[in-house]
């Protein structure tokens, strides 16, 4: 179907080499000789999601932050998200380099275009973005059908959750993304709605746009029931707990309701975020997730 | 035969923002003339410095006029007043990395700004120099590694690099020892006898402004106080006016030429 | 030696090198591309358009050239600046206008204050509008009456320098944490391959200010005499201090508008070609164009092979590199550091 579609604009459109326009995730035409066979993911979310839906075999290249499955980390490596070794893009002679306008600098944009390299960009920011992305890259790589198949039980496993929060009182959350500075997530930023769909009450809900700095008095002054530190494997987590632990008088404290989250879970864009509301959903509601005990 | 050097009715003020205010020279009149040694005394702040920056057009008078052989320094473009009036400062600044050839060197730049490279011609000259005050055989050494009488031979080598028909010392025998002091003076002596150079020798100094110099000017607060030949000029009561303590002018034993010496307080 | 026969010398030498060099970058990177086909791609044998000739022609090639005029712009920067203000701890940065480059960048890039992708020219002037403003800020902060006194020409450099700095220190903190990571690591100073067209750009720039700071080489040696010592030999001291704050602030511009700030260059290398070559600025000036490009050359060649495929920045390498040889050449010479 694709083939014959292809050939019709290969006969229609004289001397030109594009057989297939794609928009992008920023609504951006992107032009391809034909389906891509070699994709580089320059995005962790990204990797986790081909490997998902069973797009692998096209994957030639991904970060060194793509470490999920443990089949990506086999991946011919080409740095990392910032300044990604242009010539081992090159020499891995992809079709198309996916990446992210949250994570990846434009000057890679500029300087794959201008190597005639077509680059996809993705910039999810909500729940429904990623799934979003995923029928993408789904269609991107011919795998439709396994990326609709993925997305209908990441909706069904939400739904669950929601459902399941639908009627509890919502505690007042609090979410580290980095303590110091204080980062939190705010209006329009994913976890956001994450913690809104787990049934709780962000405190930093309104406190600015996206991923803003939150002052810690602020943060105190709202009295969190439950706060939830993300972890980013640096090990800082065992220091970061007792600078929290210290407030004796937070409800949340006395409550003995001080959690670590998986970060990766949580600010990757691919399906492990369904993972990680579920994470959320126990962490908030325990209750009403019985028998999975506490991370 | 006209005067070398003139000023003419000069004034100058410092602008009030760089702390000036007063006039630091006001209507000062004198004539330096070819093949003359003049010297320029008179206390701290009297004007000296200031005299010397108008001379070699760092300052622009604010009135009157400065004439070289008959010509307003102001007309001249500085490189032309280089060519032929030469600054010897007391010493070069602290940390100067050069060699003695190098900055010997540098006095040819007024005679072809536009040069990159100094020519051979300008490479004799500086040669010569050298061996007028005796340093040829310290041509590569930088100078810091001089001794005080060393430099000021070298800087007084650059000087005469510039071909200038009018030397300007500003205290050249204020750091030197007895020695290089005797040999400065001699060497001045020379020049100006030997090359006809014209000297104007600003001092501290007075029983050696008085030993070399055909006429001297006694600057206070930046007016003449007298101008004529050293007797004439060293007199008791004008320099206790204008020093503000007491002196006995005497005559040199071997030059007969006028010494003074300060009356020390509670003998 | 007369100093035109040491500046032929050293010009030699260096040029030698900076080939060698060169060269030498051409062979190493991230792709696996075998010297042979290096060559291949040289002499016009390889395959059109093939990943080779794409590696060597329009990735390593255009950021050799980056990296040979970058580094020779920082040092005959810092060498016109260090004789002009009689300072060995000049560098460019201190002239404030590195500071207010990178304000303009990180100003366009924090709010994204760009039409397309393609837009690699428009962050070029942002970062020469900022250069500009801090350019105007110093000399007019600086000047007194007529001229530009050296003092305080270098706190009022200083001065712009912090206030940019610290000016760019608020667009961080406010920043998307999303935007953070490039702003920072545009921050920390890095080489990318400039196209062509900007390649032009950026050496024209370069040429102007380089042809300012030469041709006031001869007057910058007389200036160690003091400025009344220079006058007094006919150098028009006003004159030179403009063209040479002009000059450098030209070169500074440029390097921080299309490679990003790099530190510690123009510093170094003055001092170590004053070292082995002595302190005339007429053999300085045009050989640190040739050791400054060598010396970044080697630095970034060096930043995006070590730990390959992942790139260091270029200014940690210059910084650790350096250093001791720096301190190496100090402690093994005569030291005639005064500029």
């Amino acid at each position: 179907m694709r083939a014959a579609a292809a050939l019709v604009l290969l006969l229609v459109l004289p001397g030109t080499a594009v057989a297939l326009t794609l928009t992008d995730q920023t609504g951006r035409r992107v032009s391809l000789a034909g389906p891509p066979t070699r994709v580089i993911s320059l995005v962790p979310g990204v990797t986790e999601t081909l490997f998902a839906i069973g797009a692998q075999d096209a994957l030639v290249g991904v970060t060194e932050f793509c470490d999920y499955p443990a089949q990506a980390r086999l991946k011919p490596r080409v740095g990392g998200m910032l300044a990604p070794s242009l010539e081992a893009m090159v020499a891995l002679k992809p079709d198309v380099v996916i990446a992210t306008t949250s994570g990846n600098r434009e000057e890679t944009f500029t300087q794959l275009e201008r190597l005639k390299i077509p680059v996809y960009l993705v910039n999810p920011a909500t729940v429904a973005d990623v799934l979003d992305l995923i029928a993408r890259l789904g269609a991107v790589t011919g795998r439709e059908q396994a990326a609709g198949h993925l997305i209908a039980t990441l909706s069904a496993r939400i739904k669950a959750v929601t459902e399941r929060v639908a009627s509890l009182p919502r505690p007042r959350v609090l979410y580290v993304l980095w303590p110091e500075p204080l980062i939190v997530p705010a209006r329009g930023a994913l976890v956001s709605e994450l913690l809104a769909l787990a049934g709780g009450d962000s405190v930093t809900a309104d406190g600015g746009e996206s991923y803003p700095r939150y002052s810690v008095e602020a943060a105190v002054a709202r009295a969190p029931q439950v706060i939830v530190l993300a972890s980013h494997g640096s090990g800082q987590g065992a220091m970061t707990r007792e600078k929290w632990e210290r407030f004796t008088s937070l409800p949340a404290i006395k409550a003995g309701r001080l959690y670590t989250a998986d970060g990766n879970l949580l600010h990757r864009y691919g399906p492990r975020v369904v993972d990680g509301l579920e994470l959320l959903a126990r962490l908030i509601h325990p209750e009403a997730f019985p028998g999975k005990g506490h991370p | 035969m006209s005067a070398l050097a003139e000023f003419r009715g000069v004034g100058f003020a410092y602008p009030a923002r760089e702390g000036g205010g007063g006039f630091a020279i006001r209507d000062l009149s004198f004539t330096v003339g070819q093949e003359e040694i003049f010297g320029v005394i008179g206390p701290n702040a009297s004007g000296k410095t200031t005299l010397i920056r108008l001379l070699s057009r760092v300052l622009a008078p604010s009135r009157g006029d400065v004439l070289l052989e008959g010509e307003p320094l102001g007309r001249l473009t500085r490189a032309a007043v280089a060519t032929r009036i030469a600054v010897v400062p007391q010493d070069v600044p602290q940390g100067f990395p050069y060699t003695v050839e190098e900055l010997v060197l540098m006095g040819r730049f007024p005679y072809a700004p536009g040069r990159f490279f100094e020519s051979e011609a300008d490479r004799a000259i500086a040669g010569e120099a050298m061996g007028l005050t005796g340093v040829s055989a310290l041509r590569h050494e930088p100078l810091d590694r001089l001794s005080g009488g060393e430099r000021q031979r070298v800087i007084l080598a650059r000087a005469l690099a510039q071909k200038p028909r009018l030397l300007v010392l500003d205290e050249p025998t204020a750091h030197l020892d007895l020695r290089y002091q005797a040999e400065c003076a001699g060497l001045l002596r020379r020049l100006n006898r030997e090359a006809g150079l014209g000297i104007v020798l600003v001092s501290h100094d007075l029983s050696l402004a008085a030993e070399l110099c055909d006429r001297l000017l006694l600057l206070a607060a930046g007016a003449a106080v007298k101008v004529g030949a050293p007797e004439a000029v060293l007199e008791e009561a004008t320099l206790e006016a204008v020093y503000g303590c007491r002196v006995v002018v005497d005559k040199h034993p071997v030059s007969r030429r006028p010494t003074v010496q300060v009356v020390w307080p509670n003998a | 030696m007369s100093p035109a026969s040491r500046l032929g010398s050293a010009l030699a030498v260096l040029a030698l090198v900076a080939a060698a060099t060169a060269l030498a970058a051409l062979f190493v990177g991230s792709a696996p591309i075998s010297p042979r086909a290096v060559v291949a791609v040289l002499t016009g044998r390889a395959q059109a358009q093939g990943v080779d000739e794409v590696v060597v022609l329009s990735l390593r090639l255009p950021r050799i050239a980056a990296a040979l005029l970058a580094g020779g712009a920082l040092a005959v920067a810092g060498a016109g600046f260090q004789a002009l203000t009689r300072n060995p701890l000049a560098e460019p940065s201190v002239l404030g206008v590195s500071s207010g480059a990178a304000f303009g960048v990180v100003l366009a890039q924090v709010f994204g204050l760009r039409a397309g992708l393609l837009d690699a020219l428009g962050l070029t002037a942002f970062a020469f509008g900022g250069a500009l403003v801090a350019g105007v800020a110093v000399y007019l902060i600086a000047s007194r009456a007529g001229g530009l006194p050296v003092h305080t020409l270098l706190l009022a450099g200083v001065i712009v320098g912090i206030f940019f700095s610290s000016a760019i220190t608020v667009l961080i903190s406010i920043v998307d944490f999303d935007r953070l990571g490039g702003v920072i690591h545009w921050l920390l100073g890095n080489l990318s391959p400039v196209p062509a067209g900007a390649l032009g750009v950026f050496a024209a720039v370069a040429a102007v200010g380089f042809w300012l700071v030469l041709g006031q080489s001869r007057q910058l040696n007389l200036l160690a005499l003091g400025e009344e010592g220079a006058l007094q030999l006919g150098v028009n001291a006003e004159r030179v201090k403009r063209r040479i704050f002009i000059g450098a602030a030209l070169l500074v511009a440029a390097v921080v508008a299309f490679v990003g700030p790099i530190g510690f260059v123009g510093l170094i290398v003055p001092h170590a070609l004053r070292m082995t070559l002595g302190p005339d600025n007429r053999v300085l000036v045009p050989t640190a164009l040739l050791a400054g490009g060598v010396f970044l050359l080697a630095a970034d060649t060096l930043a995006r092979n070590l730990v390959a495929p992942a790139e260091l920045s270029v200014g940690v390498i210059t910084a650790f590199c350096g250093a001791p040889f720096f301190i190496y050449l100090m402690r093994s010479r005569a030291v005639r550091l005064a500029p």
